[in-house]
Parts: C-alpha cells; sequence; structure tokens
C-alpha cells in the first residue's frame, strides 16, 4: 500500500480555495453535457467494487469474501472482476474512482442514509428536494430531467417538468390521449394538459411497453434520449439489492450480482451514446459502504466510507482518487468501517459544475446550504 | 349540489345506490361509529402477524444465512421456501384487499375516506418487512379504533405501537444517563422524536429547536420492543425503565419533571392540544379534502371545532365535511391513483378485490397471479399504499402525482386492465351509460366521447371506452 495522505495531498484538492473559477467558453462548453447518476441502493461495499491490493488485515477479517482474479488498476488498488467495463474505460482514461468517500452520515439506516444521499442534507426527511434537482434549478435547466423509475425520484425533486421513463407492461394507446385531451379546459387542469403534451411530444421509442425489470431496454431507451443534443441533459438510474447481509460472496457472490447490473447499465451506455459519451459524466451514489469484517453469515453489515464509480468523457484521468484512512483498527470509523475522507457531496457538487456549465463555488451555497465541499473538478474532470 | 360531491368525501356511487336527498347529512351521518370490517376471509391480529414477522426475520437472519453461508443459490431457494411458510408474500396481498373490500361496500364511504388519510398522516413507509406483515393491521388495530376519540389518544396509541416504533427506530434510543445507556455507551435515536414533532402533531410552524428534539427523545427513550433471541425484535412494547433518560426535560419550553414512563402522555397531551398542532392539522384535512391550497377562511371552522371539542375526531371530520360541501363548486381536487382506483371499483362495480375464497391461502406455494393482481396493480399505478417512501406518507399534492409515467400507467390501467375487471353481467354500453348518469352531472358529454364504441363489449371495445372516461379531466379530479 504506497498511497499515503502526504501523496494525496501533493496532487489534491488544497490549492483550489485559493484557486477562482475561471469558466472556459469553448466548443466543448457549447456541446450538451450529460450526467448521469446510478443509485446504489442498500449499501454499496466499495471494498469490493475497488478492492485494496494485499493488504494483510483485510486479507484476515474477509476470509471468504476476498477476491480472486480483481482486474489490475494500479500498485495499490484492484477491480472487481464483474466491472468490466470500467476497467476497459480505465484503459482510456475515461473511468476513475473515489474511494474511502461518502456522504456525512454515519447512522447506518437505510432509510435515513438513502433520504440524505438524495437530499444532501444532515438531518433525514428535514429537505424535501434533491441536490440534483436543486442543481439543476440553480443553473436554470429546466425540464431536461429524466427519471428511470416510476415515481420521481427525490434526487431530482426541487425542479419542475422532468420526465420520467419506467414504461408499462403494456402497450399503452396514446391516440386516446387525442380524443380527451381537448376536455382539459381551464387554468386548474393546466399542469395535466402540459404533461399530456409531454407525452404527446415522446418519439416512439419511449411509447414501447417493456417489463420495467429489463434494465437493458431502459438504459438503452436513456442513451438515445441523452445522445439527442435537445433531449435531458440528466439522468438517474435506480438500483437495490447491494445490502447483502448474508453470501456475499467474492467474485460470483450476491454483491457481485449486483455490480454486474452497474456494469451493464454502463456497458450500454457507453455503447449506444456514442460520440455523446465523450460529453458525459456517469457517477455512483449510495447510502454508506458496509464493514470490513464479515459477519457469521459471511455478508457483511452496514458501514460507513464507500466508493464512487465514475465513467465517461469528460473524466480527466484514470485514477483512484483517495486521501486513504488505512485498514488498521484505530484508522477504522468507530473501530468497523472504512473512514470516509472525502465527502461525496463534493464530487457530485464538482460534477454538477462541469455538467452544468455552473461556478462550483455557486453551485455549493445553492444546492449544499455552503456547505464546507471543496471543488475537485480540476483533479477529477476535464474542465 | 354536484355529483362530484359523493367523490370529494368519498368514492362515488356505486350502481345501487342513488343520490341522496340531503348529501350532507348523508355525509355527515357517517362519522359518529366505525363501521365493521366486511371482508369475509381472514383478517388475521396485528399480534399474530407479529409473530409472523419474528419468524421470518428469525429464520432469515438466524438460521438460513449461518446455514448457506457459502452457496448463494441454496440460500435464495431456502429463503423462498420460508417467504412462503411464513407467508411473508401472501399478508400484504390480503391486507390490501381486506381494504378495497371495505371502501367498496362500506356503508360509511365517508368514515372510509379519513380512514385512509389517518393511515397516511401517521404512515408507515416502506422499512424492514412492515408492509408485508404490519402496516395493514396497523391501520386496522390503532389508526381505526381511535378515529371516533380524540386526536390527543390517536397519537398516544400510534406513539406507543410496535408498528410506529419500529419504523421510528426508538427502540434503539438510549438516555446516555439511563443505566443501560451508561454500561453499553450508547445513546439517542432522534427519529421518532423529531417525527412526533414535524409530521405527527406541531409540524415545523412550531418554530422547535435540535435541543426540543433531544429533550423529547429523551423522554420518549424507554419505550421500546421487548427483546429475546427468538423473536428478536417483534416483542411486545414495554417501558424499560433501565433505557430511560433520569431527569427534568424540556421542551417547547414547557419543563417535564422526571416521571418515568408518564413523561410521554404529558408532552403528548401539551403537543396535540397546541395551537399550531391544531391548526397544522387541519390545513392537512382540508387539503386532502377541498384543495392543494386551503385557505385561512377554509380551515377556520375546522380549527373552531377541533377548540370546542377538545380534539374530538367525530366532531373534527364533520367540521371537514361540512367545509368540503360548502366549497364543493368552487374547488378542484386531484385523486391520487389509489382513491382513483377505488372510486372506479365502487362506480363501475368492478371485479376488485378477488372473492375471500380465491383469496385463501394454504401457505404451501407462492400465492398466484390472481391473488397478487390488486397488489400488483396498485404497484404498477405508482400507490402501494403501505409502501410510502418517506415517513411523512403519500403526497396530498396534484404536482407530485402528474408526471408523464404515472398518468401513463392510468391510460394503461384503464384501457388494459380494466376492461379484464368488469363482470360479465355489465358489459353492456347501458350500463356505462347508467354509471355515468349517477356519478356526473356531464354524463352526456362524456357519453358522446365513447359513442363510436357503442355497440362494443370486447375488451378491446371496453379498453377503448373505459381508457377515455377514467381519464377525463372530471374523473381524475372533481
Amino acid at each position: 500500500m504506497n498511497c499515503t495522505r502526504r501523496n494525496f495531498l501533493i496532487g489534491g484538492s488544497t490549492t483550489l480555495f485559493l484557486s477562482g473559477y475561471f469558466p472556459k467558453i469553448s466548443f466543448a462548453s457549447m456541446q450538451k453535457k450529460n450526467l448521469i447518476i446510478i443509485s446504489l441502493r442498500g449499501g454499496m461495499d466499495g471494498l469490493t467494487a475497488v478492492p485494496v491490493i494485499g493488504d494483510k488485515r483485510l486479507k484476515k477479517l474477509r476470509k471468504k469474501l476476498i477476491l480472486e482474479d480483481v482486474l489490475n488498476l494500479n500498485s495499490d488498488f484492484g477491480l472487481h472482476p464483474k466491472l468490466e467495463i470500467f476497467h476497459k474505460l480505465w484503459q482510456k482514461n475515461q473511468a476513475a474512482f473515489v474511494h474511502a468517500t461518502n456522504i456525512p452520515y454515519t447512522g447506518r439506516s437505510h432509510f435515513d442514509g438513502q433520504n440524505l444521499m438524495e437530499t444532501g442534507a444532515h438531518i433525514p426527511y428535514k429537505e424535501k428536494t434533491g441536490w440534483l434537482g436543486r442543481g439543476l434549478l440553480a443553473s436554470d435547466i429546466i425540464g431536461k430531467g429524466l427519471a428511470i423509475s416510476l415515481p420521481m425520484p427525490l434526487l431530482l425533486r426541487g425542479v419542475p417538468q422532468n420526465n420520467n421513463f419506467f414504461p408499462s407492461p403494456d402497450f399503452v394507446e396514446t391516440k386516446l390521449i387525442d380524443q380527451i385531451y381537448n376536455e382539459f379546459k381551464g387554468e386548474h387542469n393546466e399542469l395535466i394538459k402540459s404533461t399530456l403534451d409531454t407525452i404527446r411530444q415522446r418519439p416512439l421509442s419511449m411509447q414501447i411497453a417493456t417489463d420495467s425489470d429489463d434494465r437493458k431496454k431502459l438504459a438503452l431507451e436513456a442513451a438515445k434520449q441523452l445522445k439527442d443534443q435537445s433531449g435531458p441533459r440528466v439522468a438517474v438510474f435506480d438500483l437495490d439489492g447491494f445490502d447483502t447481509h448474508a453470501a456475499q460472496g467474492g467474485v460470483d457472490g450476491a454483491h457481485a450480482d449486483e455490480l454486474e447490473e452497474v456494469n451493464k447499465i454502463v456497458t450500454i451506455l457507453h455503447e449506444n451514446l456514442g460520440q455523446a459519451f465523450d460529453n458525459t459524466l456517469i457517477l455512483t451514489l449510495t447510502e454508506f459502504g458496509r464493514t470490513i469484517k464479515q459477519n457469521g453469515g459471511y455478508g457483511t453489515e452496514h458501514g460507513y466510507g464507500s466508493a464512487i464509480l465514475m465513467a465517461g468523457g469528460l473524466i480527466k484521468k484514470s485514477q483512484v482518487y483517495t486521501d486513504w484512512p488505512g485498514l488498521k483498527k484505530k484508522e477504522l470509523f468507530e473501530g468497523r468501517d472504512l473512514n470516509s475522507t472525502i465527502d461525496s457531496r463534493a464530487v457530485y457538487n464538482s460534477a454538477m459544475s462541469i455538467c452544468f456549465n455552473q461556478d462550483p463555488e455557486f453551485l455549493r451555497k445553492e444546492v449544499f446550504w455552503g456547505d464546507e465541499l471543496p471543488d475537485l473538478s480540476q483533479e477529477l474532470f476535464k474542465i | 349540489m354536484s355529483l362530484n360531491f359523493y367523490r370529494r368525501v368519498a368514492f362515488g356511487l356505486s350502481p345501487n345506490e342513488t343520490p341522496d336527498k340531503d348529501p350532507l347529512n348523508w355525509a355527515i351521518n357517517q362519522l359518529d361509529t366505525i363501521p365493521d370490517l366486511l371482508w369475509p376471509g381472514t383478517i388475521p391480529t396485528e399480534k399474530d402477524l407479529r409473530k409472523k414477522y419474528g419468524e421470518w426475520v428469525y429464520g432469515d437472519r438466524e438460521v438460513l444465512r449461518k446455514k448457506f453461508k457459502n452457496d448463494k443459490h441454496a440460500y435464495r431457494k431456502a429463503k423462498d421456501e420460508l417467504r412462503i411458510k411464513t407467508g411473508e408474500r401472501y399478508f400484504e396481498l390480503n391486507e390490501h384487499a381486506i381494504r378495497h373490500f371495505q371502501t367498496k361496500y362500506s356503508k360509511q364511504p365517508v368514515f372510509e375516506r379519513f380512514w385512509l388519510f389517518w393511515g397516511n398522516h401517521f404512515a408507515i413507509s416502506e422499512k424492514d418487512f412492515l408492509a408485508e406483515f404490519s402496516t395493514g393491521p396497523y391501520q386496522r388495530e390503532i389508526i381505526r379504533p381511535n378515529m371516533v376519540k380524540t386526536f390527543e389518544e390517536m397519537v398516544q396509541s400510534v406513539t406507543t405501537s410496535w408498528c410506529m416504533i419500529h419504523h421510528l427506530d426508538n427502540s434503539e434510543s438510549f438516555g446516555p444517563n439511563s443505566k443501560k445507556g451508561m454500561e453499553w455507551g450508547e445513546t439517542i435515536n432522534e427519529n421518532h422524536a423529531r417525527e412526533l414533532l414535524e409530521l405527527h402533531t406541531v409540524s415545523p410552524n412550531a418554530g422547535y429547536t435540535q435541543e426540543d428534539v433531544i429533550q423529547l427523545a429523551y423522554i420518549m427513550t424507554g419505550w421500546v420492543h421487548k427483546w429475546d433471541r427468538k423473536n428478536l425484535e417483534t416483542g411486545d412494547i414495554w417501558f424499560d425503565q433501565e433505557m430511560h433518560q433520569k431527569g427534568d426535560k424540556i421542551v417547547l419550553g414547557v419543563k417535564y419533571k422526571n416521571d418515568a414512563k408518564r413523561e410521554l402522555a404529558k408532552v403528548i397531551h401539551d403537543l396535540a392540544t397546541h395551537p399550531i398542532c391544531i391548526k397544522f392539522v387541519s390545513t392537512k384535512l382540508c387539503r386532502h379534502f377541498i384543495t392543494d391550497e386551503p385557505t385561512d377562511e377554509m380551515i377556520k371552522p375546522v380549527i373552531e371545532a377541533w377548540n370546542k371539542s377538545n380534539g374530538n375526531l367525530i366532531e373534527i371530520h364533520k367540521a371537514v365535511i361540512t367545509q368540503a360541501y360548502k366549497y364543493n363548486e368552487i374547488t378542484h381536487k386531484f385523486h391520487p391513483p389509489e382513491i382513483w382506483l377505488m372510486q372506479l371499483s365502487r362506480m363501475f362495480d368492478l371485479n376488485i378485490p378477488l372473492s375471500f375464497e380465491k383469496m385463501n391461502y394454504t401457505f404451501k406455494s407462492k400465492p398466484n397471479n390472481r391473488q397478487r393482481q390488486l397488489s400488483w396493480i396498485l404497484r404498477e399505478i405508482g400507490h402501494s399504499p403501505y409502501r410510502a417512501k418517506q415517513p411523512n406518507g403519500w403526497s396530498d399534492l396534484e404536482v407530485d402525482w402528474v408526471s408523464p409515467e404515472l398518468l401513463l400507467r392510468r391510460f394503461w390501467f384503464a384501457s388494459v386492465e380494466l376492461p379484464m375487471l368488469v363482470k360479465s353481467g355489465n358489459r353492456s354500453h347501458d350500463f356505462i351509460l347508467a354509471c355515468l348518469k349517477n356519478n356526473f352531472e356531464d354524463h352526456e358529454n362524456m357519453a358522446s366521447l365513447i359513442e363510436n364504441f357503442r355497440f362494443g363489449t370486447s375488451d378491446y371495445d371496453l379498453g377503448q371506452k373505459y381508457g377515455v372516461i377514467c381519464n377525463l379531466p372530471g374523473v381524475l379530479k372533481i
């Protein structure tokens, strides 16, 4: 393990507090940039996705969970073999990871944690809008959010006119809408009427009927929409099942199955975004990581620090960006969890600033109540 | 008075009901007593289902996880078998049937609307296995009997119910200076205290501080489920003095002397009778029945009824209905998917829920598709009642329910699923016309929109007709 705190500080963000923000107007910034968030509900285990290599303590504590054939990233970290696409993109400087990071929440409840990962706040249920919705609103980007789920996720709330895509099990004849459209009269029917407009303007491809569990089709459609220069700029996917209290396993365990899902979505997005992939950032989001030590059921419990998986053409370079806290007992959070040394909201704030062409300082104030979140744009993303 | 009043405060009129001469009186007379649950099938008790919950979590957590730690496939298989044996996949379906049978056939549909309201005000959101085993019985056994008592009594029952305590983690809250708190180095979990203030009683309008939340959490320490090795967290609620924070507490400027388990009743009394609580809950009631943005003028008589009756819910409900009646012609209200479905089921006498004989379950195999149908529909239209995402329950605001997909789901249900739920004797065009006439002033205009299909009785034709009717502005909203 060569990665030390010192390394981090040299290459890190300390200078950023001093540097002002100078938006560059270039051709690239005229292009529509896409931000895609994949929510990993249940608590994604950063140490399974991006395992630290050669750590004796981890080996000892996770006898049954250690991966055999990790993909090589660098001398310190490997990658779970199911995350193939990230490895492929890593070779092209289009994938990176932030490690030992989490939202500032240590309570270990899914319920509260998922609320906070979406609101970006400190107190569960206090905020009723999501950080992404607020970021879009502050950047004056209206009607450009696309949720790949049935209810509008909390993450996107706070900005009006988002679209969502989660087709019903059977084909819906939208010509029924034409038959009743003119019946929606008066101000009190405006909202429904304008939503019917959104439906009628949908491309044919969004009118398919499909099994909503078929994430492939959903991702394919999302890619199509995002590729369109006048289409959505933000998409939100929802995955669950990361709460592996038992049979978490290594290469083929329950956690691996979930990582495979992430891999599938990113693969489809990458294949189908084409050139637009160059102007895209894909980031994962989770409520917490998992305990270092395996439990009696060869699974893990709710922990704290996790990792963010990142892909896209707007990634600066392939790297595991971390202020590695170590895995010795005294280095762990409450003696049991990987610590979080980077507030993950700083990563999301920086990503929004890149994709929305917005001053991170401004977003920090508008979206995160001025919380101290260093600008990581220069470290992580192409400016 | 428009016929839409029957949908504003109830579920519309079924084919064998006729409009009352005095609709206000009709509605108000439904609120004095608790109607019996009509479901002829099994209605298990909360305690029985909690036992099943216990068998499920114990079996999974303590037995299967250890037994199959090396084999995820065998683990999944064994877990599925346990699901069947404990009814983990069944009881929620049965609860939905009980609920929808009630809203379809109740002779006091206005009462039932308030039942839905309170179940959602004191919402149990999707957490652990509450939706599977507990939220239904909680709404039947905790919410329902309290609807003819005072608001304060309802808050007391809810706050010390197993379901709410589990939902909001009060069992994990230790007074830091209590015996167990000191021994184990544990402290409070504020979750329940915060929601008791924010959602259940005074709302943030009361201007409470973080310190108020902490102090209330101190008062609430000790109200926990009894834990044992076999039942894990599913034991009865009791007061554990050894977890209770010692000393006086101050909430919203009122001092509560160190008085062990009696502190909670005192603080709930003060919160439930607080003028800001009365205004907050009255506003919410008006929002549910009258319009998304009720005015002070609309709310005032409800507050007065509250004050005059010392929070008697019967009187409060009557005042809400009186106001809903008064403003019926000049306000609009959007119906969330589940209420829309209940109304369609009652107005058009649809075949939901499934008959109790067919809902009968043997615990030997997975529930069949027919048994799962109602719950599946509810999920597909975006409103599975026991699975609100957050403790603030389902929204009462139109803006939260109008998304492209959610509207499309209604078109889907009405044009694809609904025809299969039409009873064989009700497939004629005349039947639809009669139902429309019974429930809508502008039934002639509605009929004209489906005129083209008047001779059709196939599923497709019915789908075309219901697809149009059910999504008209006057049906989605009143």
